[in-house]
C-alpha cells in the first residue's frame, strides 16, 4: 500500500524547545487520518513540516513518497492544506485568490477559473465570490478556508482544526464535504479538538504528546481500551456491591439504587457479570452499557504520559 | 493532485497539460500567476503607486527645475550645453524607478509575511527561483512604469534626447532588476513596518541624492568626488545620463557590466534565501 505520509524519527528544535521528539506517523493512500493532542504538542508543527513552512531538524517525511525536502516540488503538489489561522490575501476578492493558488499548481487560467467556482460552490459561498476575505462571516471564512485547499484537487487533505469556532450546522456540512473527498479517494490528515469529531471521521487516529506519538488505533480500537460504564438496574437494590470476580472489572459500586460497574470492553464483561449476578441472587431488570468515549481515552493516554514525564 | 499527469517540472511547476514548449516552458503557469497576482496589486492601486511619484515630480520639476534651475548654469555634457531642468531629469527617473522598485518587492513579501498569506506561495509547488524571479520582475516593472511616468513629466517642462535609446533601456532595466532584488532582501529581512521605513529613508534615499542626481560630479573635488565613486547610484545616474544624452562623466560600459554582475549576485542571493527560508517559515 502507497504510503501518504510516511514520518520517520522527525525531530524538530527551535532553540531549547524540542517540538517533535522522534515523531513516526504512517498514513496509508485513502486513508481518512487524525492527529489528536492537546495544545503545543507539535501537531501543527508536524503539518508545517509537510507543507514547507517549517523545516525539521532530524529524521524523515515524505508525501507520495517524495521527501519534502529534495522534492519539495511534488510533495507539496499534493497537498491542499487549510490551516488553523487564517493566512489569505486580502488585496484580492476570494475567486481570485482561488484562481492564483489554483495557478501556482500549475492549472491554466480558464480551468483555474472552473475549479475555483466549483470549490466556492462545492463549500457553499459561490455567491460570495467578488468579496474579500475580510468581509466574510466567521463561518464562510472557515469555509472559504477549506475551498481553498480544495481548488488544487489535492491527494492529500490536511486539515488543521478545520472546524474551530464554527456551529453545529456548519461543522456537519463541513463534515459532508471532507468525508465526500475521502470516498472518492483523497487521503485526509486531521487534527481536531473535538473528539467527536474524529470519532465520527477517521479510520485511524494518532494521539501525540509532547512531540511523540503516544498511542495509534482506530477510534473503536482506543475507546475498546477505555473504561465502559455499565448500569445494572436489578427487582431488589443491593444494599453494597455484590462481590463479583471478573478480571476486567475495575470498580462496582451501589449508586442512586443502581448497580454500577466499570470495566474495559463492558460488551463482552456483561454476559458474566449477569451470571454472577444472578448466581448471587439477584433479578436483573435493566442493563445499560455506556461505552469510553474517545475523549475520555485521549485525556487518559495524555495524563499518563504527563505523569511518566513528571 | 493539480495536473491531469500530476507532473511537477523542475524548472518551474509545469502541471495540468500545460505546454511544455515556447512561452509554457520559459515561463511555466505558477511563476505566470505569481507575476500576474504581483502585477495586477500595484496596478490596482494607481492612488498608492503611481500618482505619489507622478505628484513628486511634478514639484521637483517645478522647484528645482523651474524655480531654481533657472538660475542655475547650464551644464556641459560631452561637448554640448544641458539645461539643468534636463540635467537632472535622468536621475529624478532613477530615483523614481529604484524606489518604487524596491518598496515593491519588499512591501509585498514583507507585507505577505506580516499577514501570512505569503504562505499561499510558499506551500505551493513552484520553484524557489520562479517564486523570487516573479516577484523581483513584477516590482521591477512598476519601477519601469513609474520611470516612464516621470519622464513623461519632465516632457512637459523641457525637452531631452534619447540619444542612446539601447544604453537608456538596458540601464533602466537593469537598475530596476537590482533595486527589486535588493527589496526582496528588504522584504525578507525586515521584522517590522519600521526596517522598511529605515531602508528606504535612511539608506537608500541619501544614496540617491548624494548619487549626481541634482549635481555633476565635476562640481566635487578631492575626497568628494573619490567617496562618491563609491556610491553604486552614481554609476546608476550616470548610465541613464549616458542614454538620454549619448555622453557622460564615467564610462557606461564598465557600470552597466559591474550593475549586471550585482543583479544576478544578488538574484542568486534571493533564491538562497528563499531556499533557506529566511525570514519565511520556521
Amino acid at each position: 500500500m502507497t504510503l501518504a505520509i510516511r514520518a520517520r524519527n522527525l525531530v524538530k528544535e527551535y532553540d531549547d524547545v524540542r517540538a517533535l521528539d522522534g515523531l513516526d506517523i504512517s498514513v496509508e493512500a485513502g486513508e481518512f487520518f487524525g492527529l489528536l493532542g492537546p495544545n503545543g504538542a507539535g501537531k501543527t508543527t508536524f503539518i508545517n513540516i509537510l507543507v514547507g513552512l517549517a523545516h525539521r531538524t532530524d529524521g524523515e517525511a515524505a508525501v507520495f513518497g517524495h521527501d519534502v525536502g529534495d522534492e519539495y516540488q511534488q510533495a507539496r503538489d499534493a497537498i491542499g492544506l487549510a490551516p488553523q489561522e487564517y493566512n489569505v490575501d486580502r488585496f484580492f476578492p476570494i475567486q481570485e485568490v482561488l484562481e492564483h493558488k489554483a495557478g501556482y499548481h500549475g492549472i491554466a487560467s480558464g480551468e483555474a477559473t472552473r475549479r475555483a467556482e466549483e470549490a466556492l460552490k462545492t463549500v457553499g459561498i459561490y455567491e460570495k465570490r467578488d468579496t474579500r476575505f475580510d468581509w466574510l462571516s466567521g463561518g464562510m471564512k472557515r469555509r472559504f478556508m477549506l475551498a481553498r485547499a480544495l481548488v488544487s484537487d489535492p491527494d492529500l487533505l490536511i486539515l488543521d482544526e478545520p472546524t474551530a469556532g464554527v456551529d453545529v450546522q456548519l461543522r456537519r456540512d463541513l463534515w459532508g464535504v471532507i468525508n465526500r473527498m475521502n470516498d472518492t479517494g483523497t487521503t485526509i490528515l486531521l487534527t481536531t479538538h473535538y473528539i467527536e469529531e474524529a470519532e465520527r471521521l477517521c479510520d485511524r487516529v494518532a494521539i501525540v504528546d509532547e512531540g511523540r506519538k503516544v498511542e495509534e488505533a482506530s477510534p473503536d480500537e482506543l475507546m475498546d481500551r477505555g473504561t465502559d460504564r455499565i448500569s445494572v438496574s436489578t427487582r431488589s437494590t443491593p444494599a453494597t456491591a455484590p462481590d463479583l470476580d471478573l478480571p476486567d472489572i475495575h470498580d462496582a459500586r451501589v449508586d442512586d439504587g443502581e448497580l454500577v460497574v466499570t470495566a474495559a470492553r463492558g460488551s463482552s464483561v456483561v454476559p458474566d457479570l449477569l451470571r454472577q449476578l444472578e448466581a448471587a441472587g439477584y433479578t436483573v431488570t435493566e442493563v445499560d452499557i455506556e461505552r469510553a468515549s474517545l475523549e475520555e481515552v485521549f485525556v487518559d493516554v495524555t495524563r499518563t504520559e504527563s505523569a511518566v514525564e513528571a | 493532485m493539480s495536473g491531469d499527469d500530476s507532473s511537477v517540472a523542475s524548472d518551474g511547476g509545469v502541471t495540468a497539460g500545460e505546454s511544455t514548449a515556447g512561452l509554457g516552458r520559459l515561463f511555466p503557469t505558477g511563476f505566470r500567476t505569481l507575476f500576474h497576482r504581483e502585477v495586477l496589486r500595484f496596478l490596482r492601486r494607481p492612488r498608492n503607486t503611481f500618482l505619489p511619484p507622478a505628484i513628486t515630480n511634478v514639484l521637483y520639476f517645478s522647484v528645482f527645475g523651474v524655480i531654481l534651475g533657472g538660475r542655475i548654469d547650464s551644464f556641459a555634457l560631452g561637448g554640448r550645453e544641458i539645461e539643468y531642468i534636463a540635467f537632472i531629469l535622468p536621475g529624478l527617473i532613477v530615483l523614481g524607478a529604484i524606489s518604487n522598485a524596491f518598496e515593491n518587492s519588499s512591501f509585498s513579501i514583507f507585507h505577505g509575511r506580516w499577514n501570512e498569506y505569503i504562505h499561499e506561495v510558499l506551500t505551493s509547488p513552484l520553484p524557489y527561483s520562479s517564486m523570487v524571479l516573479a516577484y523581483i520582475l513584477s516590482s521591477a516593472l512598476r519601477g519601469l512604469i513609474v520611470g516612464v511616468i516621470i519622464g513623461l513629466i519632465g516632457l512637459l517642462f523641457t525637452s531631452v534626447p534619447v540619444s542612446r535609446p539601447l544604453y537608456l533601456g538596458a540601464f533602466m532595466l537593469v537598475i530596476c532588476l537590482l533595486f527589486a532584488s535588493f527589496g526582496v532582501v528588504g522584504g525578507l529581512w525586515a521584522r517590522d513596518f519600521d526596517y522598511l521605513t529605515v531602508l528606504n529613508q535612511f539608506i537608500l534615499r541619501p544614496l540617491v541624492f548624494f548619487g549626481g542626481v541634482f549635481y555633476s560630479l565635476d562640481a566635487l573635488d578631492g575626497l568628494a568626488y573619490t567617496v562618491s565613486l563609491l556610491n553604486p547610484m552614481v554609476y546608476m545616474v550616470n548610465g541613464v545620463r549616458f542614454g538620454f544624452f549619448g555622453a557622460a562623466e564615467l564610462p557606461p560600459n564598465e557600470s552597466l557590466v559591474v550593475l549586471s554582475v550585482l543583479t544576478l549576485a544578488v538574484v542568486a542571493l534571493n533564491v538562497e534565501l528563499f531556499r533557506r527560508g529566511y525570514g519565511l517559515v520556521d
